[in-house]
């Protein structure tokens, strides 16, 4: 066995993932509430107004790593799918449905700041854009899965069967990324990862940055907690279960 | 037996099944006619308004119509059991799978293709875009079939499959709707319409490659 | 070879060559024009459908907005740096439409014109402070699209 594949199932035995986990949340926890404040004070106090947009331009600090997180989560999602299918590891199931509604929520945070921004600065709440339109479907993806996998009663097929949606589904990612290349639509082109280099003014830049790296945090965060309490539920009648509440 | 034989007999036997229950197979035609009457009906006869609409209502009703019938792919089958016996043959799944959405292309999809001119005409769709929805709908009801039938190996086990399955395969089939309907409705605007075909054609090509596979292991895990 | 693996790898083969192809006739529609979106210098050269509608993009010429007085009427000229098209619009712009900025129009042409049925301000990818822009605006650099 390589030292991947020893990796892959040392993370995947749920007892390891539950203490390592535990020592990790409140480092992580830390470092979120470090970049959320200054990304939220530098971005939303000392970056300067946009040139055309004015102050309206301060959303993408939300939009922009809500957005992010949305594709984000989805191709965590897929890579944990693969694991399960293929090596049957337990915690990419638990990673993969604990990671579902945190997915959901970001891309539901993008439409609604994208549509925040859109009334002032296009003149319209919604268009039928590709990249809206795109997005609102990977939402409805989320939700699709959400629901498959509390359809299925069965907990293991419960899993596999979400594993194997959630694979289909990855079409939809490179859709959205190349939406606004492909079609000329309202969608601005990308600000910060492109070939050329970011094409925003650093002092607006690194705010942005700090708080996608607080996204990303709040999202392991979050996913950790609920992964937690699925791995407890479903656990419970194995021993260091019950060491660990310390009870018989 | 070879794997094409054995492609060849299930497909014969899907459609002799088929044929055996005729009502089964008029029904989801006379769910497309109706729906499409019921927009005339619904948002008032101006023959503008409509001739604009018609490609949408097409291609939607065609695209619920699909819906209705996914069901039937895997359902019966898997009632009587011939699914487990079908997971345990030495015969690769993922084609066998591709028989049988074939042979409901054949029966449920087929038949829409043909009566779906005579009802753009009913909205007034205009006739120069008649021969772009035929071929819209040639390349895009097969992926429409492929795509579900993922959703319904996922789906077939549970006991209220059906809210669950439109859920699942609706988001999948937007992107067929969106090009299938605008490349119609480029036709009717005099407007070159390849650009689309190609891209349902590519639709096509992928579903046709990794869609039996996909409902191969959802029926796998689906029968476990 | 057994059967088996020979199998195996038909099938396999088939789907890689589905999958290609698949990639292939993406790139051949990514050729295609398939959004009904124009610029203006398609638009100059006969390219755009008459009386159809489709959709034109561009930027606004400085100087060239024209407002009716009392009315909701604007018209302005939209360019993409090489070619002028004159676009007409009765109704309510959006806060960022301003000369020099990106536009997309819905619309008809009619004569020449451009009869626009809506009008959304595009903003563009690039975000800088007010200071910077100015000074930008000093020396541009080459047109953006």
């Amino acid at each position: 066995m390589n030292s991947f594949m020893k990796w892959i199932h040392k993370w995947g035995s749920p007892p390891w993932f539950y203490r390592v986990s535990g020592m990790m949340l409140p480092w992580l926890t830390g470092l979120f509430a470090i970049t959320l404040v200054y990304g939220l004070y530098a971005g939303l106090v000392l970056a300067p107004a946009d040139y055309q947009q004015g102050d309206s331009f301060r959303i993408i600090y939300v939009h922009v790593p809500a957005a992010w997180m949305g594709m984000f989560i989805y191709i965590v999602m897929a890579v944990a799918a693969v694991v399960h299918l293929v090596w049957r590891i337990k915690i990419a199931d638990v990673v993969l449905i604990s990671s579902a509604p945190i997915g959901a929520s970001f891309a539901f945070i993008a439409l609604v700041t994208g549509s925040l921004w859109g009334k002032p600065m296009w003149g319209t709440w919604w268009t039928w854009d590709a990249r809206l339109t795109s997005e609102l479907l990977l939402l409805f993806i989320y939700l699709g899965i959400i629901a498959l996998h509390s359809a299925v009663e069965d907990r293991q097929s419960a899993g596999r069967a979400t594993a194997v949606l959630t694979l289909v589904g990855v079409v939809n990612i490179p859709i959205i990324h190349y939406s606004v290349v492909w079609w000329n639509t309202l969608h601005q082109g990308t600000t910060v990862m492109r070939l050329d280099g970011p094409a925003i003014a650093p002092q607006m830049l690194w705010p942005l940055l700090s708080m996608a790296i607080a996204f990303k945090l709040y999202y392991v965060i979050v996913m950790m907690l609920r992964a937690r309490g699925e791995i407890l539920a479903r656990e419970t009648k194995s021993r260091w279960v019950r060491e660990l509440v310390g009870g018989e | 037996m070879s794997v094409w034989q054995a492609f060849i007999e299930l497909l014969r036997r899907d459609l002799r099944l088929a044929m055996r229950r005729r009502a089964e197979v008029a029904n989801p035609l006379l769910f497309f006619v109706m729906v499409i009457v019921l927009f005339p009906l619904g948002v008032g006869a101006e023959p503008n308004l409509l001739e604009r609409m018609s490609a949408g209502v097409v291609w939607v009703a065609a695209l619920l119509a699909a819906l209705l019938t996914l069901d039937s792919i895997f359902r019966s089958d898997f009632e009587d059991g011939t699914l487990e016996q079908l997971l345990l043959s030495a015969q690769p799944l993922s084609v066998m799978v591709l028989a049988k959405v074939v042979a409901h292309w054949l029966v449920t999809g087929l038949p829409l293709l043909l009566v779906a001119p005579l009802l753009a005409m009913l909205l007034g769709m205009k006739s120069e875009a008649m021969g772009t929805l035929m071929l819209s709908l040639l390349l895009g009801t097969p992926v429409l079939s492929l795509i579900g039938a993922i959703g319904v190996a996922l789906t077939v086990g549970l006991r209220r499959a059906g809210v669950i399955l439109s859920l699942l395969v609706l988001p999948l089939y937007v992107p067929v709707l969106i090009f299938g309907a605008a490349a119609v409705d480029a036709a009717a605007s005099g407007l070159p319409v390849a650009g689309q075909l190609y891209i349902l054609a590519a639709f096509l090509a992928m579903a046709l490659s990794l869609a039996p596979v996909a409902a191969a292991s959802a029926l796998r895990i689906s029968l476990s | 070879m057994n059967p088996k693996r020979k199998q195996r790898l038909i099938l396999i083969s088939a789907m890689v060559i589905g999958v290609v192809v698949a990639v292939s006739l993406i790139l051949l529609a990514l050729n295609e024009n398939i959004n009904h979106y124009f610029d203006p210098t398609q638009v100059v050269a006969g390219e755009a459908p008459q009386d159809h509608t489709f959709r034109i993009g561009g930027m606004v010429v400085n100087g060239s907005v024209q407002r009716e007085v009392g009315e909701l009427m604007v018209s302005f000229g939209l360019t993409d740096y090489q070619k002028t098209v004159t676009v007409t619009y009765d109704g309510i712009l959006p806060d960022l439409f301003r000369e020099g900025q990106g536009v997309v129009a819905l619309g008809k042409l009619k004569d020449g014109v451009f009869v626009a049925e809506e009008v959304l301000a595009k903003h563009d990818e690039n975000y800088m402070p007010p200071e910077v822009a100015a000074s930008l605006k000093k020396d541009p650099p080459q047109a953006a699209n």
